[in-house]
């Protein structure tokens, strides 16, 4: 088997079983790994392939494909997606039907307890490990003070309206759009 | 043609069976269409008010167990529906389905990334999709924060999950070994002091 295609499963699948609350409880390894470890992408080509999974529709996990596309094509896609969705599903289906067999008891209240706090430390984390690889490179402080001030009004929208997150991020792209071309 | 699924059996206290064929198409089209935080909400729309496959407190459990559990919480809630609908087939179909078309999107977008990632205004605006990406994040932890339980122990277990990994950069996957058996022991015994 093609190494790369090899690399990307043992990337992805052991992250699959972790990735508490969805994507973003893993972004920050994900980053890690692809570009610390692995050398597979920038942490410029990281921070780019994050902002496309968030622009796209369907689960932020998604990020794996992109990644997969950009070290090894197609196949390092359809690789990547396989490692990043088969071992929770495989989980989640064997916990499923269990789940509907058995009543309520002390211990899964416990592992629903135990499991918030863990996943929230991990969203925290992923957001940190997104802006750390956007502005690692970036020389422009009127840049990194505008990306900081969109990120707490977006958080500020997201946190106090209903809109959207689709209509916000689409939004700030085509802001983002306009000042580039009045400014630059 | 999809008002001919409106015809409903008023009470099924236990949900209903649909087939896997169903099942793919609905989940098509939830898949095609849920962007951003709204896919739970399209699930519920087709699988409760739609299809009427289950009611709104079967859907709920369905819900907890997908966000408790690790993987995308989108594929996971599909799982779950599938399988209760049609069993393992069904399973297959909603993930299948769920994830497709969303596949199909961002590769199209990753294609256009390659193609397009040498203009300056690409990198310009993908900065500020991606700040406001992680605007959405920042908001879901805070969200998710003001909810969970006002124990000390949830405070310092996530705390300390964010210090070591995201402060101090150590990888995630021993510091998770060891916060969730952790975690879930001081909210067992947590719970049986409370008792």
């Amino acid at each position: 088997m093609d190494n790369k295609l090899l690399g990307l499963f043992v990337v992805f699948a052991p992250l699959s079983l972790l990735s508490f609350g969805g994507g973003q409880a893993i972004v920050a390894d994900i980053q890690y790994q692809t570009v610390s470890v692995h050398g597979y992408l920038t942490n410029a080509q990281f921070a780019d392939l994050f902002a496309v999974s968030r622009a796209a529709p369907g689960p932020s996990t998604l990020i794996a494909a992109l990644i997969g596309y950009q070290v090894a094509g197609f196949w390092g896609a359809i690789v990547a997606c396989l490692g990043i969705y088969v071992p929770s599903s495989l989980l989640v289906y064997g916990i499923a039907s269990w789940w509907q067999k058995h009543k309520t008891s002390p211990i899964k209240i416990a592992v629903e307890r135990g499991l918030a706090p863990v996943a929230v430390g991990l969203i925290f984390a992923g957001a940190l490990a997104v802006v750390r690889a956007a502005l690692a490179n970036e020389p422009n402080n009127i840049i990194v003070a505008l990306e900081l001030v969109t990120l707490a009004i977006c958080c500020s929208i997201f946190y106090f309206s209903k809109i959207g997150s689709y209509t916000v991020v689409f939004a700030t792209g085509g802001i983002f759009f306009l000042i580039h071309l009045l400014a630059f | 043609m999809a008002e001919e699924i409106e015809q409903k059996p008023a009470d099924r206290p236990d949900g209903a069976r649909g087939s896997a064929f169903d099942v793919l198409m609905s989940f098509l089209k939830v898949g095609g269409s849920a962007f951003g935080g709204s896919t739970q909400a399209m699930v519920f729309r087709e699988v409760v008010d739609r299809r009427q496959w289950m009611n709104e407190e079967q859907f709920i459990i369905g819900q907890a167990i997908a966000q408790v559990l690790p993987g995308a919480n989108p594929v996971n809630l599909a799982l779950y529906m599938g399988l209760k609908v049609a069993g393992g087939l069904g399973a297959a179909a909603a993930v299948f389905g769920m994830v497709i078309p969303a596949f199909c999107i961002i590769m199209a977008m990753g294609f256009a990334y390659q193609e397009f990632s040498s203009l300056p205004v690409t990198s310009f605006v993908l900065h500020g999709v991606a700040a406001a990406g992680v605007g959405a994040t920042v908001s879901q932890g805070l969200k998710t924060t003001r909810k969970l339980p006002k124990r000390a122990s949830t405070f310092i277990v996530g705390a300390v999950v964010f210090v070591t990994i995201g402060l101090l950069r150590w990888p995630m996957i021993p510091v998770v070994l060891v916060a969730v058996p952790v975690s879930i022991a001081w909210a067992y015994l947590d719970a049986r002091r409370a008792a």
